[in-house]
């Protein structure tokens, strides 16, 4: 396998509370297979393309690209494995203004200390293949979407890398340069690369050879109502968790908390008898943004989301 | 696809990046394809630079006209030593006259070969724009400004500086005493530009001293080993520094405004260069992401401070010549200066991009992946 993902978590700070977009994700994609990531915005498909591209270091687990362990490597051999191991293809083509399109290209070729002769020579070479021969000296501004996305590809593929990875690569597309994107990315992979494509343009579906779901599916079937008792400290869910059932506390008190980018806690609310929580992730497909847990022997009845709104009703109207 | 041997995907055997052949020198375009690219602001960054730049040249010429100005006019007495009033603390800021009859005196004593009496004093320029001018009367024989234009000073006749600006063979009135302009001086200034009309003693002392006998100093040619009861010997170092008291804070002051102006010009080319950093904090982003090393984007930023530091130097040298001549001051820019403002700018340019630097080392290549 190309690219090998074992028990991957990763933790980021965002508005002072740690996240954590996924936790204990596996994920293999082998040479010339496409794997398209998908999922609403803020699941970890950008997060888990960094963590492939060697920018973003995992809480923990481990990553072998082209049979090396990626979070082993120091800073400097980093720098090189994302030279020639992974080429990146950026949400909005993501070039840079002042350069014509050939100078884009050559710029990680540069790098790579090809000179500047041999730059240019493959720079044209890899823009001809794209279809963009005439446009060698035209700088990004004056090139469409399209046509940057073609140039941004040109330039993933500089050093021949064997990974391949696309953040959003039809996001700013019409029809038909996004069936430009996906013929392109098939004659990629049909060369022996291995592409990761993070997405949520479900267009891509006929493409890929395998689709890894980032977000929890929505909770639509019925599940029976439960009841849980809980002893002091247990936890009902933790943060980043899949949501299922919405709860209703019938005794006790249940505190929301969220850790705090300091290492602190914070306690976000209490709930008593009567009360409820929970029913969000479930029914929108979100991790669970928060932890549960009983504050005081409790006991609570987990219902699916849709049977919550119901359920609170019919025990309003005995209760009067 | 690239066909070189290099470039086939690696497997497990990863290369080191970084600035290594063709590469290092190329870097040096990703900075100047971005002064290109935000050529406008690039070009009022450098003319508002050349602008401090420009004035701190002209405080520059100013402030060596100053420090000149005080040594010329000395030098142009030709003198050994001067001997002054006991008690004076020098000739030209604190004239105590005495007997010019002393001179006799003085011409006697052992290490003397020659010696002259001078009178020195302020008179002003009659006419519808009266002028302050400083006033030399000197015996013939002593005194470049007599001998370095071959003009004889007689009765009636006056050697005036240019920044006067009377016309040779015009005639002039000083504290009501006519005279004529026989004879022209350049640069011959002291107490910051005021210039100097030189005058036959006899005429100096109807002007200063209403026709007494007196003189204000001695010059000598040889070093009195004796001083005579009365006067006190100076030499031209002590004359000099005498003589520079006066505007020795208008020199700091000028000093002052030149490095303030130093710093603006820095200020002016930083704040463009941080800019510049700032708002390529995703395109820097994108580079260190596909594998470009700190140090080669650091190469780009470094080439702008320089090309603004530069070009802003150059602007500046330009202007001041095209302004010193408006300059009612004698601006004397000295050569060295001209070679090393551009030398100073990009190195101030330099430091002042120091927060951009930091700034390029800061930014997370994270920032990417995200969209513009």
């Amino acid at each position: 396998m190309e690219v090998v993902c074992r028990d991957l978590a990763v933790e980021y700070v965002s508005s002072g509370y740690r996240i954590r977009p996924f936790d204990g994700l596996d994920l293999e994609v082998g040479p010339g297979e496409i794997v398209l990531l998908l999922g609403s915005s803020g699941c970890g498909k950008t997060t888990l393309l960094s963590v492939l591209a060697g920018i973003l270091r995992p809480l923990r687990g481990s990553v072998r690209v082209a049979g090396v362990e990626v979070t082993e490597l120091s800073a400097r051999s980093l720098r090189a494995y994302r030279q020639r191991s992974v080429g990146i293809v950026f949400q909005a083509f993501n070039l840079v203004p002042s350069l014509s399109a050939a100078e884009n290209v050559e710029v990680p070729l540069l790098a790579h200390g090809t000179g500047r002769h041999g730059a240019r020579g493959t720079a044209r070479e890899l823009l001809e293949r794209v279809g963009l021969s005439d446009r060698l000296s035209h700088r990004p501004a004056a090139l469409s979407g399209g046509e940057q996305q073609r140039v941004a590809f040109a330039r993933a593929l500089a050093l021949n890398p064997p990974v391949l990875l696309a953040d959003e690569p039809t996001a700013h597309l019409d029809y038909i340069q996004v069936e430009t994107v996906l013929l392109l990315l098939r004659k990629i992979a049909s060369e022996g690369r291995t592409v990761v494509v993070a997405t949520h343009d479900e267009r891509f579906l006929p493409l890929a050879t395998r689709a890894v779901e980032m977000s929890p599916r929505p909770i639509v079937e019925s599940l029976e109502p439960t009841t849980i008792d809980l002893g002091p400290g247990e936890i009902i869910f933790k943060q980043g968790d899949p949501g299922d059932r919405a709860y209703i506390v019938e005794e006790g008190e249940i505190e929301i908390v969220r850790p705090r980018a300091d290492g602190a806690e914070e306690v976000v609310s209490k709930i008593g008898p009567g009360g409820n929580f929970g029913e969000l992730a479930p029914m929108f497909g979100l991790p669970r943004s928060a932890t549960a847990r009983a504050s005081k022997p409790s006991r609570l009845v987990g219902l699916s989301p849709s049977d919550l709104q119901p359920w609170l009703t019919k025990h309003a109207l005995i209760d009067n | 696809m690239p066909s070189d041997e290099e470039t086939k995907p690696g497997g497990a055997s990863l290369r080191l990046a970084g600035l290594r052949g063709g590469g290092r020198l190329s870097f040096w375009l990703i900075g100047i394809r971005d002064l290109q690219w935000r050529r406008r602001r690039f070009a009022l960054a450098a003319v508002a630079a050349s602008m401090t730049l420009a004035l701190a040249l002209l405080l520059s010429g100013v402030g060596a006209a100053l420090d000149s100005e005080a040594g010329r006019t000395v030098a142009s007495f030709h003198a050994d030593a001067w001997l002054v009033r006991s008690g004076s603390s020098g000739p030209f800021t604190s004239p105590a006259p005495f007997p010019v009859g002393w001179l006799a005196r003085v011409r006697q004593l052992p290490g003397v070969r020659a010696a002259a009496a001078v009178v020195i004093g302020g008179a002003t320029v009659s006419g519808p724009h009266p002028r302050q001018v400083n006033l030399i009367g000197m015996t013939e024989g002593v005194g470049a400004g007599v001998n370095r234009f071959g003009v004889v000073l007689r009765r009636g006749s006056a050697l005036v500086d240019t920044s006067l600006g009377i016309e040779l063979g015009s005639r002039l009135v000083l504290n009501g005493v006519r005279l004529r302009a026989t004879g022209l001086l350049h640069g011959r200034t002291y107490f910051a530009g005021v210039p100097t009309v030189v005058v036959a003693l006899r005429e100096a002392q109807l002007i200063a001293f209403r026709g007494l006998p007196l003189a204000t100093a001695i010059v000598t040619r040889g070093s009195p080993r004796q001083v005579p009861a009365g006067l006190a010997r100076l030499q031209n170092r002590q004359v000099v520094d005498d003589l520079s008291r006066p505007i020795l804070g208008a020199e700091q002051t000028i000093l002052l405004i030149r490095l303030l102006l130093w710093v603006v010009a820095g200020a002016i080319i930083g704040t463009f260069v941080y800019l510049s950093a700032l708002e390529r904090a995703r395109e820097i982003a994108v580079l260190k992401a596909i594998g470009i090393g700190t140090l080669a984007l650091m190469v780009g930023l470094i080439v702008q401070a320089l090309a603004a530091g530069l070009l802003a130097s150059l602007l500046a040298i330009g202007l001041e010549t095209a302004l010193a001549p408006a300059s009612d001051l004698s601006v004397a820019v000295p050569t060295l200066s001209y070679l090393l403002l551009p030398l100073l700018a990009a190195g101030i340019a330099l430091v002042a991009s120091l927060a951009a630097l930091r700034r390029t080392l800061a930014v997370d290549p994270v920032l990417a992946f995200g969209s513009a």
